[in-house]
């Protein structure tokens, strides 16, 4: 019995999505495998993009990032303006095909506006580390969130509405999977290695040739790209933003599944996310099957379990580990 | 000229507030290194206890409910210090920063279940009829609660200063601040100057949550945006100095109040922002910060 290999995994991973997704759109077992449970995937999925895109700076590189829902509002924005406004509606062109290129130029779209301002952002954020980094990214994703707010066109503080529904649960597993494939062979190729001698000691690094800054900027430019993907993804799914859901409050919530999963593990930063959503809707089922107005309570329990965890386990549930079908043969 | 008398007026009173809570930040950074994201939860939870204390026991005068708020408040920081962050003290930065960030989710939480999630706002029983005297004669808008909240806030922070540089206590403080492994060694008690530490940084903080909700108003979700503003003040200021945390704070307080006064109150927050990163990338420390050793 040798090792399962990665490509299987997502490969099935893949083929179990088409089938829930078809199955959940035909009726079938509508007991089971109802809209609700498949929203609850949507969402896992989507988290998985951003926690895991985080995970390359904070985790592989070390860094105090903590402007993530910034770069997911560009995404959200630049998809929903293409979705909109640009491009033709999905009726127009011939079935299939035609939603599949829509999806494709929004998402492409959305990835290239985020990277840009990653990129932006990295450049001005090179000469800063630690708890500088930290300010200097938490100010950027206010300064996005408080431009979109007086931007007009994009509907300011009320939000973005009438976005067409191209997503569906499949879209966003097959975003997940591709995202997992390329941040797990980058973080294997000599490009991750890069990553993780800066974070071990930049200084070293650099004496040993390493352009520290110019992988600190491939590494902003990454993360900043699907976290767009993950906002358009978002945008295309919800059918409405507003600025106010990319502010610092979901920022704190993708570090919280981060930390939750464990640095510098892709593994850590599925199981996180899968971990909180699975936690968030069991306390809210637990709660209010003992009493309805318990439901609220949850948001005290779950924190209480976040700081226990961190108590008990402090690099988190997979902390620089890695299940053995994420990792390459050595 | 009164229009600009009064914007001073504005600055100074939400400067204050931003550098009670600033303090807080700057004090526990500079002694054991640590962002505690839950010090904004912490003004939060001061300005709450403030407000029960006045609605059950409305007899009792501010100078008496102020500092019993303060007592409890500091209460409520060493607790939180000993259960979630001393355990953690030579941990992996990271998970305490996301403990902090946890048990910040929590105090919001706990006050929004208990106390409910509405605004409210505590009645300061000050008089007001001397201030249509001073806004007929002067044009300036002052009400009592905003020369209240300048000057208990400069004592406050008089009172501080002289502990930190005058007092044993203070001493103390500072030699952890400088080096928390060999201090010990020379009989300091050290979990008794972090817990000291962690009281001194909640009282101060009540005294700006009590004073936001006179002047504004309290709502359980407030701890996130103030205690935020507070930290990037203390980090323009320099983080760990307590003189560049109140530079820091009537530095954001004088960007925010202009660009309400002459731009709009929209763009608040991007404009502040936006200004305070440009002068971090042009000072890296921060305006009274030290700059930090790169160890090879």
């Amino acid at each position: 019995m040798g090792r399962i290999k990665f490509p299987i995994v997502c490969a099935a991973a893949l083929a179990v999505s088409l089938g829930l997704q078809l199955a959940v759109d035909g009726g079938v077992f509508p007991d089971v495998l109802n809209p609700y449970y498949l929203h609850l995937l949507t969402i896992i999925g989507m988290n998985i993009i951003l926690v895991a895109s985080l995970n390359l700076l904070n985790g592989y590189l070390g860094e105090f990032a903590l402007g993530h829902a910034g770069f997911m509002a560009v995404g959200a924005y630049t998809a929903a303006l293409l979705a909109t406004r640009v491009l033709p509606a999905a009726a127009d062109l011939p079935p299939v095909v035609g939603p599949f290129c829509i999806l494709v130029a929004t998402l492409g779209g959305a990835m290239a506006a985020a990277a840009l301002v990653g990129w932006l952002v990295g450049l001005l954020t090179f000469k800063t580390v630690g708890d500088y980094l930290a300010i200097i990214t938490l100010g950027f994703n206010m300064i996005i969130v408080n431009a979109i707010q007086n931007l007009d066109f994009v509907g300011g503080p009320r939000g973005f509405t009438g976005i067409p529904k191209n997503t569906s649960f499949f879209a966003v597993a097959v975003c997940a999977v591709v995202t997992l494939a390329v941040l797990r062979n980058l973080i294997q190729s000599s490009f991750g290695r890069v990553w993780v001698s800066i974070r071990e000691n930049a200084i070293a690094a650099e004496l040993m040739g390493v352009a520290v800054n110019r992988a600190k900027n491939q590494v902003f430019t990454l993360a900043a790209a699907f976290a767009g993907l993950a906002g358009g993804l978002w945008a295309q799914n919800q059918q409405f933003i507003t600025p106010r859901s990319f502010d610092y409050i979901k920022t704190t919530e993708i570090l919280v599944m981060l930390y939750l999963g464990g640095m510098a593990s892709l593994s850590g930063s599925i199981l996180g996310v899968v971990a909180y959503t699975v936690l968030m809707e069991v306390l809210r089922n637990l709660l209010s099957a003992f009493a309805p107005q318990l439901t609220e309570w949850r948001m005290l329990i779950s924190p209480l379990i976040l700081i226990l965890i961190m108590l008990t386990r402090q690099y988190g549930l997979m902390g620089n580990r890695e299940w053995a079908w994420l990792r390459k043969a050595p | 000229m009164g229009v600009l008398v009064q914007q001073l007026l504005n600055v100074a009173q939400l400067g204050a507030v931003y550098a009670l809570i600033a303090l807080g930040y700057s004090m526990v950074y500079g002694i054991i290194r640590l962002i505690n994201f839950a010090h904004g939860d912490i003004f939060m939870l001061g300005g709450f206890i403030g407000l029960l204390i006045g609605v059950r026991l409305p007899w009792l005068p501010v100078y008496v409910m102020m500092p019993l708020a303060m007592i409890l408040t500091a209460l409520a920081g060493v607790l939180v210090e000993r259960v979630a962050y001393r355990r953690l003290r030579n941990a992996n930065r990271m998970s305490v920063v996301i403990t902090t960030l946890g048990v910040g989710i929590f105090l919001e939480n706990l006050v929004r279940l208990t106390v409910g999630p509405e605004t409210r706002q505590i009645r300061s029983g000050m008089p007001t009829a001397s201030v249509a005297w001073l806004q007929g004669h002067l044009g300036v808008y002052v009400t009592w609660d905003k020369v209240l909240i300048i000057l208990v806030s400069f004592s406050l922070m008089a009172i501080l200063w002289l502990v930190v540089n005058r007092t044993l206590v203070g001493t103390a403080m500072r030699a952890v601040a400088d080096n928390k492994d060999v201090v010990p060694l020379m009989g300091v008690n050290l979990n008794l100057i972090i817990a000291g530490t962690f009281a001194i940084g909640s009282a101060l903080a009540a005294a700006g949550g009590i004073f936001y909700g006179q002047a504004y108003a309290l709502d359980p979700y407030m701890g996130i945006d103030l205690g935020w503003k507070a930290f990037i003040a203390a980090v323009i200021g320099g983080i760990g100095s307590i003189e560049g945390a109140v530079l820091g704070s009537f530095l954001l307080a004088g960007v925010e109040v202009a660009t309400v006064a002459y731009l709009s109150s929209n763009l608040k927050n991007g404009i502040a922002f936006g200004l305070l990163i440009l002068l971090l990338l042009v000072w890296p420390w921060g305006i009274m910060g030290k700059p930090g050793m790169r160890k090879v």
